[in-house]
This record gives structure tokens, sequence and C-alpha cells, in this order.
């Protein structure tokens, strides 16, 4: 008898505990959730291990995160419908600068982001140009030159000129289907003076001769849009060079184990940053949120996950040294390396990106098939 | 969304998220806790497991969308779904050996009213395009194929021979000789399997019959022997092989070098008898950068079995409601060039000019050779395309008295053309 009656008594205890597992009331803290927009594949996996999960297991906030390509349009449909989709936005830093200046990103003050663990000014932790008003850097990350070893036997390309010389090594290229980096690597291409480059693209006439150089190329050109895509189409053969980022490439060819390799030769760095829509009710989280992502362990994390540097000193501190060779930053990497000019981006993208889209329609070639 | 394919598991992990959080503490640690634990912990490495498929079938995706791509040919019906297009053209002409053109100053009319169905469900592709015309309504094309994937495509139905220069041996509105010899933009009804393997490209067909399946209609889109003139003999059984080499694919210029061949038999209807006919060709097709270069070179012979007292040295062609008589045997040849212009005119996004010159030079004596070019540039401007040319003919159909066979009036003429389209 008593058995029966420990044995119901144990059987009540578990479904009472069980029932209030299931249906005890959380706490606000645990009941939220944030939505996070990223560039996918394995960037966004570095940050789900480096700082989201972590974050859910501290928190109990759920993340949830959502690939874009870039760019303003969707933000600015969000805030001006005040229809927030997005918590939390990984930019470029182009974007952040112009997405902070039209009023559709939050400003983030600087005290709201983590001290670096051994003491001192966070702003001094930062590198220059990774904070901004509204967006706080994470990572700094390179557009480069990729190609597949297999694919052009012989002489292996080691420079810029060689993506752009069909001739020497034929095949099929890929590109990034902006006008950012490739106008810029066009006229170094064509003998333009790197510290130069923006006085040229400034005047029409400079557009116009870096498209005359991406039309040498054009009819053996692949447009890619999503970063994902860069290095599969090298993996697929469909290209035998591409522009990738860095941190893509160095997945496929480690974690996939392809033969692709990277020319460092004028790599375009650029930084990437978080950001937190502009009138977004769930502001105060989103923020609490950035300043776990942006601490020194965090970054540090994800750099151990793609070959991307962290933008603070104290995480750059706590990497080994051997994984800092594959970093973008690492010196025989660095030396003709090229920072884009986000500022001057986020005054002539307009301009210039239309000219660009114009051109694309443009074929170079005869075209095969004409309307009949 | 990240975790979109695990709903319901996603649910499950919030919320044993938040109540992990809130029994953290040892305290707190129950069995019931390491079990819901457990239960987390296999919920996750089902998500690893998801999104390492949602990658692999991005790359499937990635995939079929190169695949696809790297066939031109097949390209066009190689989305996924049914696309409707179709196109409104009107045409301007001026003949120079037209008594009123002086006076009129050109004619202008409705060229055509066409709809086009392309598309594919699954591997089974579609393609078809009927034609208005003022003067005939007609289909161009129509067939039904099925996608083999990397093992090439069959098509059924009416489609385009596969002979020289592909998809045209022109660049102009007019088309060149070859088109007038039915050796150009042909389609016939039949069954024709395309292929890429590397660098080559390899078209085999056989014909049953030209597209109608009705020698003595001359409603028709191409050029074909028909039963309308003197001698009645029509195209019956024809096989057809295309084998081309693309030369430097990726670099500045690329080139294609191919062969052609077709034979076939000739039947005649007054003798009930077949004769025979074949054709042969060679082409080069050089992109290289903004210039294009054509060149083909070939020969063909009709052997028909005409009844005693009809000459041979012609056939009765016919297409578009008329007919003409083109010589029975003869070399044909085309040259021609074009330059795509680098212009930067609103809302303008092609400008190619060409000169196309195309010859046929007959076997029989009495016959004076044929000869057709075409100055002109093809301007497009978003949905509206325009050619504009001048068309010199020299014993050619459509110009005065001239004729692809003898006695014609071996005179240059000229036409000034004009043809404006919208397609969609």
């Amino acid at each position: 008898m008593s058995e029966s009656l420990d044995s119901l008594y144990s059987v009540a205890r578990r479904t009472i505990w069980l029932a209030l597992l299931l249906w005890l009331p959380v706490s606000p803290a645990a009941a939220q959730q944030l939505n996070m927009v990223s560039w996918g594949g394995a960037y966004t996996r570095s940050q789900i291990l480096a700082f989201v999960r972590p974050y859910e297991a501290g928190t109990g906030v759920r993340i949830n995160m959502e690939d874009y390509n870039g760019g303003l349009a969707e933000l600015r449909s969000q805030v001006r419908s005040l229809n927030f989709r997005w918590d939390v936005i990984d930019l470029e830093l182009s974007d952040a600068i112009r997405g902070c200046a039209e009023g559709l990103l939050e400003p983030i003050p600087i005290d709201a982001l983590a001290p670096p663990p051994g003491g001192g000014a966070v702003m001094d932790d930062f590198l220059p140009g990774s904070l901004t008003d509204c967006a706080v850097g994470t990572v700094i990350w390179s557009t480069v030159i990729a190609y597949d070893r297999e694919a052009l036997s012989g002489e292996a390309p080691d420079s810029l000129e060689d993506f752009f010389d069909v001739e020497r090594f034929p095949g099929a290229r890929g590109l990034r289907r902006t006008p950012r980096a490739n106008l810029e690597w066009a006229l170094i291409a064509d003998g333009v003076a790197q510290q130069r480059v923006y006085d040229v693209l400034e005047t029409s006439e400079g557009v116009e001769r870096a498209l005359r150089v991406l039309d040498r190329i054009k009819p053996a050109l692949v447009w890619w849009e999503a970063g994902i895509d860069a290095p599969r189409l090298l993996e697929t053969g469909r290209v035998v060079m591409t522009s990738s980022y860095n941190g893509r490439v160095h997945d496929a060819a480690v974690g996939r184990n392809q033969p692709l390799e990277i020319i460092w030769d004028h790599q375009v760095w650029n930084i990437d940053l978080l950001g937190i829509p502009r009138g977004n009710p769930r502001r105060e989280q989103a923020l609490e949120f950035i300043r776990f992502a942006t601490a020194t362990e965090q970054l540090a994390e994800q750099a151990r996950h793609i070959p991307y540097g962290p933008v603070r000193r104290s995480a750059l501190a706590q990497l080994d040294p051997q994984l800092g060779s594959s970093l973008p930053t690492a010196p025989e990497n660095f030396a003709t390396a090229l920072q884009i000019n986000s500022r001057w981006w986020a005054e002539h993208h307009e301009r210039i990106n239309k000219r660009f889209e114009e051109w694309l329609q443009q074929p170079v070639r005869v075209p095969r098939r004409l309307p009949r | 969304m990240r975790r979109t394919s695990s709903t319901n598991a996603i649910s499950v992990i919030g919320r044993l998220a938040m109540l992990l959080a809130l029994g953290n503490s040892p305290a707190q640690a129950s069995p019931e806790t390491d079990a819901l634990r457990l239960e987390l912990e296999a919920l996750k490495q089902r998500i690893d497991e998801l999104e390492g498929r949602l990658a692999d079938a991005d790359q499937s995706s990635l995939d079929a969308k190169a695949s696809a791509a790297a066939n031109d040919d097949n390209a066009e019906a190689a989305a996924e779904g049914f696309d409707v297009g179709g196109a409104l053209r009107f045409n301007y002409v001026w003949r120079d050996f037209d008594e009123s053109a002086d006076s009129k100053r050109g004619d202008i009319g409705l060229d055509l009213f066409r709809l086009n169905v392309d598309g594919r469900s699954d591997n089974i592709l579609l393609s078809a395009e009927y034609r208005f015309y003022t003067f005939m309504n007609s289909i161009h094309h129509g067939w039904i194929g099925y996608d083999f994937g990397a093992a090439g495509q069959i098509q059924g139905g009416i489609t385009q021979v596969p002979f020289g220069l592909l998809p045209y041996a022109a660049h102009n509105f007019w088309f060149g000789v070859p088109y007038y010899i039915g050796l150009g933009d042909d389609y016939d009804m039949g069954i024709k399997y395309l292929a890429d393997f590397g660098a080559w490209n390899l078209q085999l067909a056989g014909f049953k019959n030209a597209e109608l399946g009705d020698a003595s209609n001359l409603d028709r889109y191409s050029y074909d022997p028909v039963t309308s003139g003197d001698a009645r003999n029509e195209q019956t059984n024809t096989l057809n092989a295309r084998l081309v080499y693309n030369l430097e694919q990726g670099s500045d210029c690329s080139h294609e070098l191919g062969g052609s061949g077709m034979w076939g038999q000739l039947y005649n209807r007054d003798t009930d008898s077949n004769g025979d006919y074949w054709a042969a060709a060679a082409h080069i097709d050089s992109r290289c950068g903004r210039w294009n270069l054509q060149l083909e070179a070939g020969r063909y012979a009709y052997d028909p079995r005409n009844p005693a007292g009809i000459s041979s040295d012609s056939i009765t062609f016919g297409a578009f409601g008329g007919t003409h008589e083109v010589a029975a045997d003869g070399n044909f040849g085309v040259f021609n060039v074009a330059y795509n212009l680098p212009v930067r005119w609103p809302g303008v996004n092609l400008l190619t000019c060409y000169n196309d010159f195309s010859v046929l030079d007959k076997d029989p004596d009495n016959f004076d050779n044929s000869y057709l070019n075409t100055t002109g540039c093809a301007i497009g401007a978003g949905p509206t395309f325009t050619y504009i040319d001048i068309i010199r003919g020299k014993n050619m159909v459509f110009f005065g008295d001239g004729s692809l066979a003898g006695a014609g009036d071996n005179a240059w003429e000229t036409r000034y053309n004009i043809n404006v389209g919208y397609y969609w």
C-alpha cells in the first residue's frame, strides 16, 4: 500500500513539476527574442558559435538569424512603416554611414559597450574607424581574388592584373554584382595608383575608364550576389577565378577541402558593424545583445571560426599567432591592401550604382540571338 | 530564417532554454531538468543536421542553375514554369524598284503579332510560337522536349533544323541567301537531339517532312520545296547532323567551328517516286571583343524525279503565301561582320551595326549568281527593338525581277527597311 502511495506520489510530483516547467510564467527576459540579419553561410555560422548561442544560453533570449545581401532598401521599408522584422543588423561600413545619415539606425552610445578585460577606454580598444555613431564594428574582412588551382594548370596567378588577363589565364570570372571594389580594382589594374583611385572615380570619365577595363572581361563574367555563392562558383567549375570574401574561401578550402587559393594582392578590406533599426521597440534588448556580441571574448572567439580580424585590440591579443597568418591583417597579406572608402561610397553609391546597372544591361559582344 | 525547417523544435528549444535559464543553479537541478537538457542537446544536433542538409540543397540548386546556363540552346526553356511572351512589329519599306516609291515615299504596315510559350515542368520542356501576319497565320515552331541534364536534350515537333550558323545566319531583319533556299532558320517536323560534350556541341535530327505535313500549303514561316509549281516535289525523311567546337570559352575571343550535313528524300507527287537531296556546310562564328565575324560556305544538290518535260534545273520553294524557284544545284556563301557599339544614349541598351553579305553560285551555266548585301543597325531600347537596314539584292527574290534560279533581271535593287517591334 505504501509502495503504491509512494509511486502515486512520485508520478504526481513529476507531473506537477513538468506542468510547472511548461506553463510556469517565465520572466520577461526569458520570453524575449530578437531577430538578427546577417550575411549567411560560414559568416553567420561564426556568429552563431561566437556569440549567438552563448547569449541564448546565458540569457534565455532567442536570437533568430536571417540572411540578406546587404543594402538599405529593406531597412528603409521597415523603419518607414514601423513594421520591424529586424532588431539587429550586420552592416557594411558604407551602409552603416548612409543608414545613420538617413536616420534609419539608432544612435549607439559608447558607454553602452563592454570595456576591455584588462581595463582601459573602450574607444582606445576599438581600431580607428570601427566605431560609428550608429553602429559598432565587429570584424575586418576582405574581398579578395580566389582561384581554383586545379582549373588553372601551369602558371599560377598571383596578382590583381592576372584576374583581368583572360589571355594568360583563360576561363570565366566571378564578381559580386556591385560597383564597390570592382571599380577600384579595374582602375588599379589599369595603372591608377592606389591612393588616387577615389580621385579618379570622382569623375564620370574615371567611372567610364573603370567600366572599359571591366568590358575586357565582361563576356567572361558571372555575377554573384550572396557571399556563399562565390566559392561555390569555383567549386562547381563555373568560373576559374572570382572575387570572394576571404573567410568564405578559407571555409571552403579548410572546411570542405576544396583546392582554392587566395590572391591577397590589392585585397579590399572593410569593416562589418552591428546596428539597430531606428524606432525599434526592442532597442534596449538589442543594445544589450550588441554589448555582448562586441565584447572582447566574443570577437576573439569569432575569429577562431572564420578568419576575419577582430576590431578590438584586446581580442586580437587573445588570438593564436598561427591563426593570424590567415587574417587579412597579417603583414604579408596586407602589403598592398586597400581600405574601401565607405564614406566616399556612402556619398556616391547611388549615382555610380545607377550607371553600373545600366552598364550591366549593355553586352560587350554582339548577342548571339537578337529578337526576331 | 535559420531553423525555419524545424519550427516545432525551435519552439521547444526556446521554452526549454528559458526554463533552463531559470533553473540554472545546482540547487534547482533535478533528473527532469537533466532529461530536458539532453533533449535540448539532441534537438540542437538535429538543427545542425538540418542546416547541413539545407546547405547541400543550396549546392544542388546552384549546380542545376550552372548546368542550365551552360547550354545556350537549352537556356530558353530552362526555368521551371511557363512564360508567355510575344511581339508586335511594324515595318516600313521603301523599294527603289517600285514605280510608286518616289511618289509615296514607301509604305508602313503591320508586320506581325506573335505569341510565344516557353517553359518546363520537371524535365519536360515546351516551346511554341504562333505568328499572325496580315496575309497569313502560321506556327513558327512548336516542340515538346525532355531534358536529360548533362546527357543532353531531345525535342520533338516543329523544331529548328540544325544546319550551319545558328540560330541565324545573319544579323539583319531580312536575313541572307541561306534562308531563301531553305538552309537557314528552317523549321521542320521531326525529332532532334542536342548535347554538349565539353567544348563540343552535337545536334542530330530526323525530320519526317517540312513543318506542316502538307507540301501544298504555302502559309508557313520557313522555306521548303513545295508542290505548287510545275515540278511538284516535297522533302521527306531527312537526316541532319551538326557538330561544332567552341574554342577559348571564357576568354576575350570565342570561336565556334562547325560542320553540318543533311540528306533526305525528295518525293515527286506526279511520278510518285523519290529522288533525293543533300547539303553540307562549314562555318565559323567568331566573337572577339565587340566584333563578330560569321563565315559559312556550303553546297547543296537536289535530284528530283520530275515527269518528262519538266526541267530539273530548279526546285520550287514556298513560304509566306508565295513561291519562287531555286537552282537545283549550287554553292552558297555567307560573310557577315558586326560590331557592338558602346553607346550611352538614354534608354538604349544595345546598338549593333553590321554588314551581312551572302551569295548563291548556281551550277547551271545560264543561271546568274544571286547576291544579297545588307548594311544596318539593330537598336535595343527597353522592350523595343528596331532594325534599320539598307538591303541590296541582285537576282534575289523580292527585289524586282530577281530570281534564285535563272531568268532574273541581273540588276542590283535596293530596299530600305525599318522594322520596329515591342517584345515581351
